[in-house]
């Protein structure tokens, strides 16, 4: 027996990476999410050089406005003498941190609400699917607008909350329209058959074969995620104790940098954007991994 | 392959048709706001109400401040009162505590006269409705009489000092304008409400400028008040216009679109403080002429006195120590600004008590945890991992227990947020960052402006926050307002709940001392009491920078609070 024939979960893998390889877009995806990860590994390391590279309370002591980029502070300075290179570090790790966990928790809740509709049918289909149209309906930036409004700044935790309860909708339907087509297969009939109960039915047969749909979501999650955030933070309603590219950018804007330090505005707006494209693209591989229509024909299947 | 160049044209023509279009509306655009000599003003909000006894924000004030005239205003450089719509200095009886004031023939823009009458009705209004933002000015008089047109007598229930800085400085509204409005305000159940929300479109001025039209979201025009006392008259020296034909108020969202606006030529002047990061580029600009002027303003850290842990004053001598103003002066302000040591702006010179505690004044970080450290430890403060070392090394500190033992429960300090002002915002940010140095659990909270007084204000339910006040009166009531302890009461002036009866006796004597100097001793005197008990610690007065088209008109006049006064518009002229 090959390693591979014996840990099924990896020779799917191994399968899945396969043809996932031979996708460009998911290659540079890929190296650019690394890159990422890297930015944000890195960022404990400003701090510990010299306390003046914290990103939020550090300043260089010589310097008190906005400088260009030197020896000392590789991409310049903000208005206040805060080095902008260690922010932009700390905003990799903030667009993680607030990407991956708004997602993971509306996809956690998008399959769980998905599932349930699809399997129960009948009465809690349609009272969950309403609720699905209701929140698919509310635009997320504009509630998150109005809470802050409301409660005073929002903690970031309570934004990527927020974020997770607006955008498990759209995973759930997904979800559900999987489910409803899996409920009619042979093996979930045995399986009734056979006794087992709604939940055995749910969790053991239906979910491992939605799951890899729901990890395909995930990767678009987290680009809205991400986006929601910095349009917050851009606004003036982020949480003001972190350090994030949306809020780099409402600092330039504020202090009036906006088109005199490209230094300062362009790499977290450059950023933004590269870590929203290398998720999409991460899952527009994982797209083609997941559904044989979307190959080439030369592909192996 | 034949079609393709056809089709190719077409598109073109469509392309160039578009940008055609665009570039006439532009062109249209700008021809109908340059009319000959008018000033054009860039504003970021529109008026939020005309009427004269709603009107609180600055938008409306730049406006009606146009319209309606007081009595007396501030000389631009002694900052003394001068007669305004009055023709001369009030005369005081000190018999029967009577105030005779004179005045000088003008006009309403309707062509009625502007009689003793009017003043008197302004008056008797403000006592009858008590209008929130007028009334503490006006309370203490017992009877206005207008003897004849020109001759107002004022009737004071006690000696008041503030009643020639703040009650005659009162902008005078017209009786025909309201007398109906009252009538029918009476039959309400809320005639104060009424009158409040009462919709006025055309108010009727006594000003050098007159409201022709207000396009809301666009622009609001005012128009040259041919009628207006001062043309051709000469006040302090200074011969009186208006020389352009109107002034137009262009709205703008943000200050990017409304400097950008004045770079090209489309607007003369910004009347708004502009922000540091734009001065090197409008310091470069040929066409732009920068103005600094010094603001009568308290930007400040309220503490709730009311309950722990600021109850206690130990606590709050060491927040004021580890708050480092220069740094906040240096970099959130970028210089543009004057630290604060007192409640009084250290630029009214005469008012400002230069002998109070000066806290953590010329200290560094560490120096500044030492010393913060030292007064909490002495009033009882302990701590699991004390900020300060035996071998005097300075650690971050963590859990700080009160006097009392128990631990010092997480609080926020408040402040607006960064949309609102980014000043303080950041402010906020970085106090709590030195309070954490020192274990001290801090959390600066943004929060919506309007949410931020409610809380603090009407509710009281808040630790500490970061306020200010940018138009602050030349006279030092406020600072009797501000701290008495009758004044702490939900929308009181005494946000923070401080109760000093030495405090309360000084202050009420000041208030009745009519003698400059006797005040001046117990302003300064009430000055040390606050300082030594920081219920509000000072942060911050900053400078105001406005830029203008430079060439197009002449005769700005500085002062304090910026260019945009009075004097300007009346003396401005187009410089060909």
């Amino acid at each position: 027996m090959t390693v591979r024939e014996r840990f099924p979960l990896l020779n799917s893998f191994l399968d899945g990476w396969s043809i996932f390889k031979q996708s460009l877009l998911g290659r540079i995806g890929l190296v650019l999410l690394i890159l990422f990860a890297l930015m944000a590994v890195c960022s404990y390391i400003p701090p510990l050089i010299d306390p003046m590279y914290n990103p939020m309370t550090g300043v260089d002591p010589a310097i008190t406005c906005c400088t260009p980029p030197g020896m000392r502070h590789w991409l310049g300075t903000d208005f206040m003498g805060r080095d902008i290179l260690s922010q932009l570090l700390a905003g990799a790790r903030v667009a993680f941190m607030v990407g991956i966990s708004a997602a993971v928790m509306s996809i956690v809740l998008g399959v769980a609400i998905g599932m349930t509709a699809g399997y129960m049918g009948r009465f809690i289909d349609t009272l969950l699917m309403r609720l699905a149209d209701m929140i698919m309906v509310m635009p997320t930036l504009l509630v998150v607008l109005i809470l802050a409004a409301v409660f005073g700044q929002l903690n970031i935790w309570t934004i990527v909350l927020i974020i997770a309860l607006f955008r498990w909708p759209g995973v759930s339907r997904i979800i559900r329209g999987q489910t409803l087509s899996l409920k009619q297969r042979p093996f979930i009939e045995a399986a009734k058959v056979a006794g087992a109960s709604h939940s055995r039915i749910i969790f053991q047969h239906i979910m491992p074969n939605v799951l890899p749909l729901a990890f395909l979501f995930m990767t678009f999650r987290v680009t809205s995620a991400i986006i929601t955030e910095a349009a917050l933070a851009f606004l003036g309603f982020g949480d003001p104790g972190t350090v994030s590219w949306g809020m780099m950018l409402q600092w330039v804007w504020k202090t009036g940098h906006m088109f005199k330090a490209p230094y300062w505005l362009l790499p977290p707006g450059i950023c933004i954007s590269l870590i929203t494209l290398s998720f999409y693209m991460l899952g527009r591989a994982m797209d083609e991994v997941l559904d044989p229509r979307l190959r080439k024909e030369d592909q192996t299947d | 392959m034949e079609q393709r160049p056809q089709r190719a044209s077409c598109r073109w023509f469509l392309v160039w048709a578009y940008a055609a279009m665009l570039f006439s509306g532009l062109l249209l655009a700008g021809s109908g706001a340059s009319a000959g000599e008018t000033l054009k003003i860039g504003i970021l909000e529109e008026p939020k109400t005309l009427n004269v006894w709603r009107a609180t924000d600055a938008w409306s004030n730049k406006v009606l401040g146009l319209l309606y005239q007081p009595l007396y205003v501030r000389d631009p450089k002694t900052l003394e009162l001068i007669p305004w719509l009055a023709a001369e200095q009030p005369f005081f009886d000190e018999k029967d505590l009577s105030y005779t004031v004179k005045l000088r023939p003008a006009t309403w823009s309707d062509g009625t006269e502007l009689t003793s009458e009017d003043v008197a009705f302004t008056g008797n209004f403000i006592n009858e409705f008590k209008v929130p933002e007028d009334y503490s000015k006006w309370d203490f008089i017992s009877k206005i009489e207008a003897p004849d047109k020109h001759t107002v007598k004022f009737y004071l229930k006690e000696p008041q000092a503030t009643f020639l800085t703040r009650t005659l400085t009162t902008p005078i509204v017209q009786k025909k304008e309201w007398v109906d409005r009252i009538e029918a305000a009476k039959k309400t159940e809320k005639p104060l409400g009424t009158l409040l929300n009462e919709k006025i479109d055309s108010p009727v001025s006594s000003g050098p400028f007159i409201l022709k039209e207000w396009r809301e979201g666009s622009y609001l025009f005012l128009q040259k008040n041919p009628r207006f006392f001062g043309t051709g008259q000469k006040i302090q020296g200074r011969l009186l216009g208006p020389y352009i034909d109107g002034v137009i108020f262009k709205l703008f969202g943000t200050s990017d679109a409304a400097i950008l606006a004045l770079k090209k030529g489309t607007i003369d002047m910004f009347w708004w403080g502009v922000q540091p990061g734009y001065m090197e580029d409008l310091r470069a600009n040929p066409d732009i002429e920068l103005f600094q002027n010094e603001k009568s303003s308290l930007y400040y850290m309220g503490f709730n006195v009311r309950k722990p842990p600021f109850n206690d004053p130990n606590l709050r001598r060491a927040i004021a120590t580890l708050v480092d103003e220069d740094f906040i002066i240096k970099r959130i302000l970028q210089g543009y600004g004057v630290k604060m040591h007192s409640i009084v702006p250290s630029g009214n010179a005469f008012w400002y008590c230069p002998d109070v505690p000066k806290y953590g004044e010329g200290l560094d970080r560490e120096g500044r945890i030492k010393k913060a450290f030292d007064i909490l430890r002495q009033a009882g403060y302990t701590w699991q991992t004390a900020p300060v070392e035996a071998s005097g090394k300075v650690v971050n500190g963590d859990g700080i227990r009160l006097p009392d033992g128990s631990p010092m429960e997480k609080f926020t300090i408040l402040t607006p947020p960064a949309d609102y002002d980014p000043h303080r915002a950041m402010c906020g940010m970085m106090m709590q960052e030195w309070l954490r140095m020192l274990g001290i659990p801090a959390y600066s909270k943004p929060m919506a402006f309007g949410a931020l007084l409610q809380q603090v204000k009407a509710r009281h339910e808040f630790d500490a926050f970061v306020l200010g006040y940018g138009n602050l009166s030349l006279d030092p009531d406020y600072l009797r307002n501000f701290f008495l302890s009758s004044n702490d009461k939900p929308n009181g002036w005494n946000m923070s709940g401080y109760n000093n009866p030495e405090f309360d006796k000084i202050a009420d004597g000041s208030a009745k001392a009519l003698d400059r100097d006797k005040r001046q001793a117990l302003i300064w005197e009430m000055q040390k009491i606050v300082m030594r008990d920081v219920p509000y610690l000072p942060l911050y007065n900053p400078n105001l920078i406005e830029a203008v088209q430079k060439g197009r008109f002449t005769g700005w006049v500085q002062m304090l609070g910026g260019i945009g006064n009075l004097w300007t518009f009346c003396e401005l002229k187009p410089a060909k």
